[in-house]
C-alpha cells in the first residue's frame, strides 16, 4: 500500500502570531534568521489579535505550475509536492501573481522565488510551533480535524449532544 | 563580523538637532563583557552622558537596544530595551517591552539605536535597512498611540512595519509617559516616553530584511530543540498552562491574594476581599484573542473587549497584573470593565499604568487622612473606589489639565509641592512609585525594591523561589541544599540570607535583560538558568566567553554594578536605598503576612557586602569595580569623590 498523502494544516483560529514558525523555516532552508526568507508567513492583525499563517498548500491543479514559463515549478504526483527547481527559476514572479493564497515568497536576497517543500517530510514550522496549531498529517486526518473545528463553532448544540451518564 | 552569530555587528547613532546619523561597528569586547541589551545600554549611557544633565534636555540620549538572541529562534526573542536618564527619577532609567519591534531593528542591521538632540518640529524616524530618514510627524502630533501606529502604516504604505510610539502624554512631557509597541505592549516605567517627547520624536518605525547569522548551525539546532522542549512539554508546560500561558499575568491576582501580597488601598494592606472579581478567570469572560510577542514559547498576551455596560466597546490588550492592582485593588476598584477602560486610556495616552494609578491612590489616602483639602487638589474629593475620579484624573494627567499638570510630575514631586506631610504616603523608592509587591509578606522583594537601580520595582531583582511554598523545591534542585538553606528559601518571612539571594537574582536578571529574553521563563516559571543560556549563547554567537556560566554570571554582576555606578555618578547613594515607613514600621494589618514589617537593615548589610558597596555611603567600592574590569568607572567616581573605600 502506498504511504498516505500528507498535508500541512493549521488551526489558524488559535495562531498567536509569534512567528516562531517563520524563524524555524528560514533557519532550516537558509541557515539564517530572517522571516522575510521564510516559506511560511504569518499575517498579523495586532490590534485585534487575529493571525493567519500562510503557506503553499501544494495544489493538485496548481496555477503556479501551469503559469511557470521555464518549467521550474512542477507537480510531483508521487509525493503530492509542488516542487521548485531553483536553477530553472528566472525570477519573473508570475507564480506570485497567480497563486490564490500568497503561498509563494519573493526572496529579498535573490529576488527570485522560494516556496514550501515540507522540509522533506519533517516540516520545521510544525516542530517549533509553541501553540501546536500546525500539523503535518495524512490528508484524511486533516479533513477530520477541520470538520471537528466546525462543530466547535456550534457549542450550544454540542452541549445538548453530550451524553449524560448517571 | 566574520564568524559571529546573533549580533548585527553595527549600531546606529542619530542626532535630531543636526539631522545627521552614522553607523558604527559594535565593539567585539562589548559583546564579551556586556552581552547586549541592558549591558550595552549601561556602557553606552555611561560613556555618552554627562552627570547632572536634564533628562528632558537635548543632550540626553534615548537608547533602543536588542541583544544577541533578538530576532533569532529561541524563547522570547522579541524583547526590546529602552533606556535613558529618567525624567521621573533623575537616575538610571530603563524599561523593557515585548512585541515585535526589536527583531526588526536587528533585521535592519543594528544592535541598537541611540538618539540624541532635539528636532525643531515633530518628527519620526523611519529606518528601512540602510535608509535612515527623519520624517515630518506634524500630522501625528496629538494622536493616540493606536492612531499613531496606523498613521505610520499609511505613511510608509506597509502594515507590517513595526514601531515604537508615544501618545499625547509623552508629547506633553508627562514624567511617566511610556513608549508603546505593537499596539498594547508598553515600555512603561521611568518616563521613557517623555524623553522622546522632549526630542519632538513621535515614533521610531523600522523595517529590516537582513538575515542574522548563526555561528554553529548543528550545535545551535541541538541546543535550541532542548530549550524549546523545556518550555513546551512536560512539567513546565503544565505549569505554564495553569498560569502565565493560560491566563497571562492576571493569574497573579489569585497567587498574590493567597500569600497576602496583593497591594490594596495604597499598599496599606495585602488583602483585597473582592480579588476574584478581577482575577484571571474573570478576565477570560471578556477575552477575544490570544497574542504573543515575537518567537515566544510561553505566549502570555490576551486581547480583551468589553461588550456591555458603561464601558462597552473597549478593545485593548491587557490589563496585566500590575494594572489590575494600580487601577484596581490599590484604589479599591473591582469593576473589571472600569479597570479595562482605565488601562486602555493609559495605553492610548501613552502613560505608565503603575505610576498613574499609584498617584491616584496616594491622593485618595492623603485626602482621607485630612492632610489636604479640596482647595489643595483642584476641588477634588477623592474617595476609595471612585471610578469616575480615576478616569477623570487619567485624562487630566495625560493632558496636564488643572491638578493634572502637577500630578503629571509624578507623586513625589507633587507631594513636595503640596507639602503638608503628604510625602509620607508616597509609596516609592528613588522617586519611582512602587509596583505591585509588598515586602512585608515576602521579605526579599522588600530589599529588591529598596536597592533596584531604577526605583521601587520588581523586574530587576524579584526572587520567586521563596515566594510560593511549591516553588521552593526548584531552588533546592538548582542551587543545591546547602545554598538553599543558606538563603532560607523555605521561609519568605525570614530576612536571613535574602541579601545574598537578591544579589544573585539581580545578576542573573542582568543577563536576561541583556540577551534579551523574557522574565517569563527565567523569573517565573523558572525554566531557564545559566546552564541553559550559556550553551545557547555559545552556539548562536560563537563567542567562547558567553558559553561560560561563570563568566556570564560575572558579566551580570558587571552590568548591574555599572548601572549602580551611573546612579552614584548622579549623586544618588545609600540614602536612596530605603523603603516607605509603611513597609518598615507599619505591621501588615491582616492576611498571611499579618504583623510583619520589612527588616531592611539586616538584608541591606548582607546585600552591600556582596554587591561591593560602602556601608556608610552606598558608593561602589574600588576593589569590586576593579574585579569586574570597571577600572575606568572607578577612576571617574574617584574624581567625583563617589568611590567607596
Ligand atoms: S509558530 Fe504557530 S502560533 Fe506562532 S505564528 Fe507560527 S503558526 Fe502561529
Ligand atoms: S512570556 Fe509574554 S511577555 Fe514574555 S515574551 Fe512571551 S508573550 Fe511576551
Amino acid at each position: 500500500m502506498a504511504a498516505p498523502r500528507m498535508m500541512l494544516v493549521a488551526d489558524f483560529e488559535r495562531c498567536t502570531g509569534c512567528r516562531t514558525c517563520e524563524l524555524a523555516c528560514a533557519l532550516w532552508h537558509e541557515r539564517e534568521f530572517n522571516p522575510k526568507r521564510s516559506r511560511i508567513a504569518v499575517l498579523r492583525d495586532p490590534e485585534r489579535g487575529v493571525n493567519v499563517p500562510v503557506f503553499c498548500v501544494q495544489c493538485e491543479d496548481a496555477p503556479c505550475v501551469a503559469s511557470c514559463p521555464t518549467g521550474a515549478l512542477q507537480k510531483d504526483r508521487d509525493s503530492g509536492l509542488v516542487t521548485l527547481n531553483y536553477d530553472l527559476c528566472i525570477g519573473c514572479k508570475t507564480c506570485v501573481s497567480v497563486c490564490p493564497f500568497g503561498g509563494i515568497v519573493v526572496d529579498p536576497v535573490s529576488n527570485k522565488v522560494i516556496k514550501c517543500d515540507l522540509c522533506g517530510g519533517d516540516p520545521q514550522c510544525v516542530r517549533f510551533c509553541p501553540e501546536e496549531i500546525l500539523h503535518y498529517v495524512p490528508v484524511t486526518v486533516a479533513n477530520l480535524m477541520r470538520r471537528k473545528k466546525s462543530l466547535e463553532r456550534i457549542p450550544k448544540l454540542l452541549e445538548l449532544a453530550l451524553p449524560r451518564v448517571v | 563580523m566574520e564568524g559571529i552569530g546573533g549580533y548585527a555587528g553595527r549600531y546606529l547613532e542619530v542626532d535630531l538637532t543636526t539631522g545627521k546619523h552614522r553607523v558604527r561597528d559594535t565593539p567585539r569586547a562589548w559583546m564579551r563583557d556586556y552581552v547586549g541589551g541592558t549591558g550595552f545600554a549601561a556602557r553606552y549611557l555611561w560613556d555618552h552622558l554627562t552627570p547632572g544633565i536634564d533628562p528632558l534636555g537635548p543632550e540626553n540620549v534615548i537608547f533602543f537596544g536588542t541583544g544577541p538572541v533578538t530576532g533569532t529562534l529561541g524563547h522570547a526573542t522579541g524583547r526590546l530595551v529602552v533606556a535613558s536618564k529618567a525624567p521621573l527619577t533623575g537616575i538610571w532609567g530603563e524599561s523593557h517591552v515585548g512585541g515585535q519591534l526589536a527583531p526588526e531593528i536587528k533585521y535592519a542591521g543594528y544592535d541598537f539605536i541611540a538618539i540624541t538632540g532635539r528636532a525643531e518640529r515633530p518628527v519620526y524616524l523611519w529606518i528601512d535597512d540602510d535608509h535612515v530618514e527623519i520624517r515630518d510627524a506634524s500630522h501625528m502630533w496629538g494622536k493616540t498611540t493606536r492612531e499613531t501606529f496606523k498613521l505610520i502604516w499609511e505613511d510608509v504604505g506597509d502594515d507590517s512595519v513595526q514601531s515604537a510610539v508615544i501618545g499625547p502624554a509623552g508629547e506633553r512631557l508627562v514624567r511617566f509617559a511610556n513608549v508603546m509597541v505593537d499596539f498594547y505592549d508598553a515600555a512603561g516605567r521611568t518616563g521613557m516616553g517623555a524623553v522622546m517627547g522632549s526630542k519632538n520624536l513621535k515614533a521610531v518605525a523600522v523595517r529590516g530584511s537582513r538575515g542574522i547569522k548563526v555561528a554553529n548551525f548543528e550545535e545551535f539546532y541541538e541546543v535550541i530543540q532542548r530549550i524549546y522542549a523545556k518550555a513546551t512539554t512536560g512539567e513546565w508546560r503544565e505549569i505554564a498552562n495553569d498560569t502565565i500561558r493560560g491566563y497571562g499575568t492576571p493569574y497573579l491576582i489569585d497567587v498574590m491574594y493567597s500569600i497576602g501580597r496583593l497591594p490594596t488601598k495604597n499598599h496599606w494592606t495585602g488583602v483585597f476581599p473582592e480579588a476574584e472579581k478581577i482575577n484571571g478567570e474573570a478576565l477570560k469572560a471578556v477575552r477575544i484573542s490570544h497574542k504573543s510577542c515575537f518567537s515566544c514559547f510561553l505566549q502570555c498576551k490576551y486581547v480583551h473587549h468589553v461588550d456591555s455596560g458603561r464601558f462597552a466597546c473597549t478593545l485593548t490588550g491587557g490589563p496585566e497584573y500590575e494594572a489590575l492592582v494600580s487601577l484596581g485593588t490599590n484604589v479599591m476598584i473591582s469593576d473589571l470593565g472600569a479597570i479595562i477602560h482605565a488601562n486602555n486610556l493609559c495605553n492610548e495616552y501613552g502613560m505608565d499604568v503603575i505610576t498613574a494609578g499609584k498617584i491616584i491612590s496616594w491622593l485618595m489616602e492623603v485626602y482621607e487622612r485630612g492632610l489636604v483639602t479640596e482647595e489643595d487638589i483642584g476641588g477634588l474629593r477623592p474617595k476609595w473606589g471612585d471610578v469616575d475620579l480615576v478616569i477623570d484624573l487619567l485624562h487630566k494627567m495625560a493632558r496636564r489639565e488643572g491638578i493634572g499638570d502637577l500630578l503629571a510630575e509624578g507623586a513625589l514631586r507633587a507631594a513636595r509641592k503640596i507639602g503638608k506631610g503628604t510625602e509620607r504616603y508616597v509609596i516609592h523608592v528613588k522617586g519611582l512609585e512602587a509596583s505591585a509587591q509588598d515586602g512585608r509578606s515576602h521579605k526579599s522583594i522588600g530589599l529588591a525594591h529598596a536597592v533596584n537601580v531604577r526605583g521601587a520595582d520588581h523586574l530587576r531583582g524579584l526572587c520567586t523561589y521563596d515566594e510560593l511554598p511549591w516553588a521552593v523545591k526548584y531552588a533546592y534542585e538548582r542551587f543545591g541544599e546547602e545554598e538553599a538553606k543558606r538563603m532560607v528559601i523555605d521561609d519568605r518571612l525570614d530576612p536571613t540570607g535574602k541579601g545574598y539571594l537578591t544579589w544573585l537574582t539581580e545578576n542573573f536578571y542582568s543577563i536576561v535583560d541583556s540577551m534579551i529574553t523574557c522574565k517569563y521563563g527565567a523569573m517565573w516559571p523558572m525554566i531557564y538558568y545559566y546552564d541553559d543560556f550559556a550553551p545557547w549563547l555559545k552556539a548562536l554567537t560563537g563567542i567562547e566567553e558567553l558559553g561560560s556560566e561563570r563568566r556570564l554570571a560575572l558579566a551580570g554582576e558587571r552590568i548591574y554594578m555599572l548601572r549602580r555606578a551611573f546612579n552614584a555618578r548622579e549623586g544618588v547613594g545609600k540614602e536612596a536605598d530605603t523603603l516607605n515607613p509603611r513597609f518598615t514600621e507599619e505591621p501588615m494589618p491582616e492576611g498571611p503576612g499579618k504583623g510583619q514589617v520589612v527588616e531592611l537593615e539586616v538584608m541591606l548589610r548582607e546585600y552591600y557586602e556582596y554587591r561591593g558597596l560602602d556601608w556608610e555611603t552606598g558608593w561602589p567600592k574600588r576593589s569590586k569595580l576593579e574585579q569586574l574590569g570597571l577600572t575606568d568607572v572607578a577612576e571617574e567616581l574617584a574624581s567625583l569623590g563617589r568611590l567607596g573605600e
